[in-house]
Formats: C-alpha cells, structure tokens, sequence
C-alpha cells in the first residue's frame, strides 16, 4: 500500500515566560472537546477528566517565592510511546504528525495511558452519561464523539478544528493558512503563550519559535520527539 | 445412572445451540436496524422528487455547505402547501404541526453513529451524486436505506476515489 504523506506537521510552541497559570486553556478545552465533568468521588479516586492541565512548582526561598506554571497537554510524540502499546491499533499515528485516539476501536486495556512519560492521557473510569446534567448538555459538540465508558482519550490539537480547516481549504484549492486554524485553548490564552502551527513550513510562526535557542521539549531524553516545543529563559527568569 | 447421563447430553446440546446461535450473529450480515421506517406524515419522495422532478437540495439545502444535510422547515413545507392540495389529509396534518408550531418528528433512516464524522459538503464538492448513498430515493415513496452504510462500505469507495483513508478523517 502507497504510504500517505502530508503536506503538514502539527505542533505547538509554549512559551513559559508568558504562561501566568490562569486556566483559561483547562477550561476552553474542557468546553470544547466533551471532556466529561467528573464528580468528587472521581476526583479523590485521581480519575478527573483533563485533556490538558497545569502544571504548578514553587521555587526559591520564602520569602521569595514565585510560582511556575507548566501546562501540560498531549505532546504528540513523533516516536510516541503510547502507540506501539496498543493491541488493536486504536492509538496510532495519524500523516499530519499528530498521535490518533480511534474511540470505537479502543477496547480500555490503558496499557497506553501507563506507557505515557507525560501522563496526558484519561482514561473514562465512569460512564459519563450523567455529567452533563441539563442544561449543560446543550453545550455538547457535535462535530465529536462523547466517549462512553472504558475507551482511553487525550488531546487531539482539536482535530475537529483542523478537520474544518482543512475542507475550507479543499474548497478553495489552497493549503491551510498560517494562523487559520488554532486549538482552543491557544485561541484562548489571554497572554499569547500557546501558539499552534504547521512545523512543516518554516515560516510558519510555530516553526520560527520553535527554532528559538529558548526551546526545550519535556523529558526530552526519552527520544519520543515530541510536537510541543517549551520556551523558557533568556535572561529572563527572574528566580 | 442413566439420567445423569441424559442430563449431559442435554447441557452437550444446549452448549453447541448457544455456540452455533452466536455463530451465525457474527458470519451472516445481520442489520436489526428499521431500513424503512414509518414516518409521521406519509411524505412521498416518488411524487416531489420523481414526478415533480424537485432536486434535493432544493428542500436538504444544507448539504452543500455543512456536514449534515438538514431537513426543511416546518416554514418550507407550509409556502407551497398553502397553495398546493391544501385540502389532502396528509397536508391537514402538515398544517396541524404548523398551527401547534411544533416541530415534525422524522424518523432517521439514515443513521450513523456518534463517533463518525460524516461531511455531506465533502461530498458533493466531490461530485457525488445522492443516489450513491442514498439510493434512487426520487422512485420511493418512503424513503429505505439501501446502502449498509458499514465501515467497509465507506473505505471501499474512499479506496477509489483516492479519499484519505487515516482513521481520523471519519473518526474524531
């Protein structure tokens, strides 16, 4: 079979010095993707639903303390660890660089879940059904799948965007524009710290910052060349 | 001595009725779902589609430029039923949901689940005709499924006409 290729690679720039830990971007992904509101009980149990979460560390001495935010969302890993895990193919890779999550081939046995050093992604514990009480539900979307019980599910970059993007541009006889399509949590973020883009054009403004001497990756000694660059320091690090 | 003997059989046999039954559910193309459900009104897609030569995306508007095709309005039915047959009972009843400003609860014929993705624009940008997946809807007069509308039916017809086939595509 022909290989599929693609004129794109999705990845994200995070600029930490930018980052003030607000939470827009836990609650614009939450809002977007169905990511199921979970009870208390969950949530003592450690079963909480986030495609994407904050990371918080203290650092310096009191009484100079300052907090640093790390949000953490799916690094959609080039040599992921969660993909050759999976026995029947649901985590797999997708030609735009982005690490697929088939919902209705997922049989739960979480074995991706565990083999992922970032811990991003959530595994449904619950049959979710109720955690839209009305008139929430009204606010479900309907370009994706609200996930039933015991099917794994993380960050997909908002492929549903993406998807929309891509027939905009189909229509036109175009590729997708710089810019045109963002997840929703880069669109939200009031500082500009999350920056989406086509790692595969090099003008592209994801492409540029991800070239800056700032950059770094998580666990970036794993090997798994994650899509999402960090940005941090330069001077400008104040603790 | 003997019975128990009996009773072996019998469970033998109930084993093997279970097994074969649940073999036949998985080879042979079982599809429970109704291909041909009865709808409120006894809406004719022979007579407007067929013999009154109406395209379809006259009244499903939508299908070129969004993902579903929609259904007309209660409003559309209602402009050329004001003149047209005002007075047949199917129309009465038409009006009825108008006057009640109700909407008209079709039954879907052509479900698909949740988790696909069905871009109708797609589609018809691709020069698809309705037909392909709907069947000659224009000589039903309710309206039945005739395609399976399965995973392998889809890929079939991604395969030839070089559409992406990545699981993300229909999937997300």
């Amino acid at each position: 079979m022909e290989k599929i290729t693609s004129p794109y690679k999705w990845g994200m720039v995070i600029d930490l010095d930018r980052c003030t830990g607000c939470g827009a971007c836990v609650v614009a992904c939450q809002a977007e993707n169905n990511v199921a509101i979970c009870a208390k009980k969950e949530i003592n149990e450690g079963r909480n639903m986030h495609w994407l979460r904050i990371e918080r560390f203290w650092v310096g001495e009191y009484p100079d303390v300052r907090g640093r935010f790390l949000p953490v969302l799916c690094q959609h890993c080039h040599d992921a660890p969660c993909e050759p895990v999976c026995p029947v193919y649901a985590s797999y890779h997708n030609p735009d660089g982005l690490n697929g999550q088939v919902y209705n081939r997922c049989v739960g046995t979480r074995y991706c879940g565990n083999n992922c050093p970032y811990a991003v992604r959530v595994f449904n514990f619950y049959d979710h059904e109720h955690a839209w009480p009305k008139p929430l539900d009204n606010q479900l979307s309907p370009d994706i799948t609200v996930r039933s019980r015991g099917v794994m599910e993380k960050c997909t970059f908002c492929i549903q965007r993406i998807r929309r993007a891509k027939e905009e541009a189909k229509g036109e006889g175009r590729l997708i524009r710089d810019g045109e399509v963002q997840p929703a949590c880069a669109q939200t973020c009031p500082s500009e710290a999350l920056v989406f883009g086509n790692m595969a054009d090099p003008a592209s403004r994801a492409a540029r910052l991800a070239r800056s001497p700032r950059r770094f990756r998580l666990l970036e000694h794993l090997g798994t060349h994650p899509s999402v660059y960090y940005l941090k320091g330069g001077g400008r690090e104040h603790v | 001595m003997k019975k128990t003997w009996l009773v072996g059989v019998l469970v033998v046999i109930m084993i093997g009725v279970v097994a074969a039954g649940l073999a036949l559910v998985y080879f042979l193309p079982l599809d429970l779902r109704e291909r041909s459900p009865l709808q409120p009104i006894d809406f004719s897609h022979k007579l407007h589609a067929g013999t009154n030569a109406i395209p379809c995306l006259f009244c499903h508007r939508s299908a070129t430029r969004s993902p579903v095709a929609g259904i007309p309005a209660v409003a559309d039915c209602r402009a050329c039923h004001q003149f047209i047959s005002p007075d047949a009972p199917e129309i009465r009843k038409l009006m009825g949901y108008w006057d009640r400003r109700e909407p008209i609860p079709w039954v879907r014929g052509h479900a698909l689940p949740d988790f696909v993705y069905f871009p109708h624009m797609m589609h018809i940008r691709a020069k698809l005709a309705c037909s392909t997946c709907h069947g000659e809807v224009a000589a039903m007069e309710r309206v039945t499924r005739t395609a399976s509308l399965k995973m392998g039916w889809c890929l079939g017809c991604h395969r030839q006409h070089k559409a992406s086939i990545d699981c993300w595509t229909c999937h997300i």
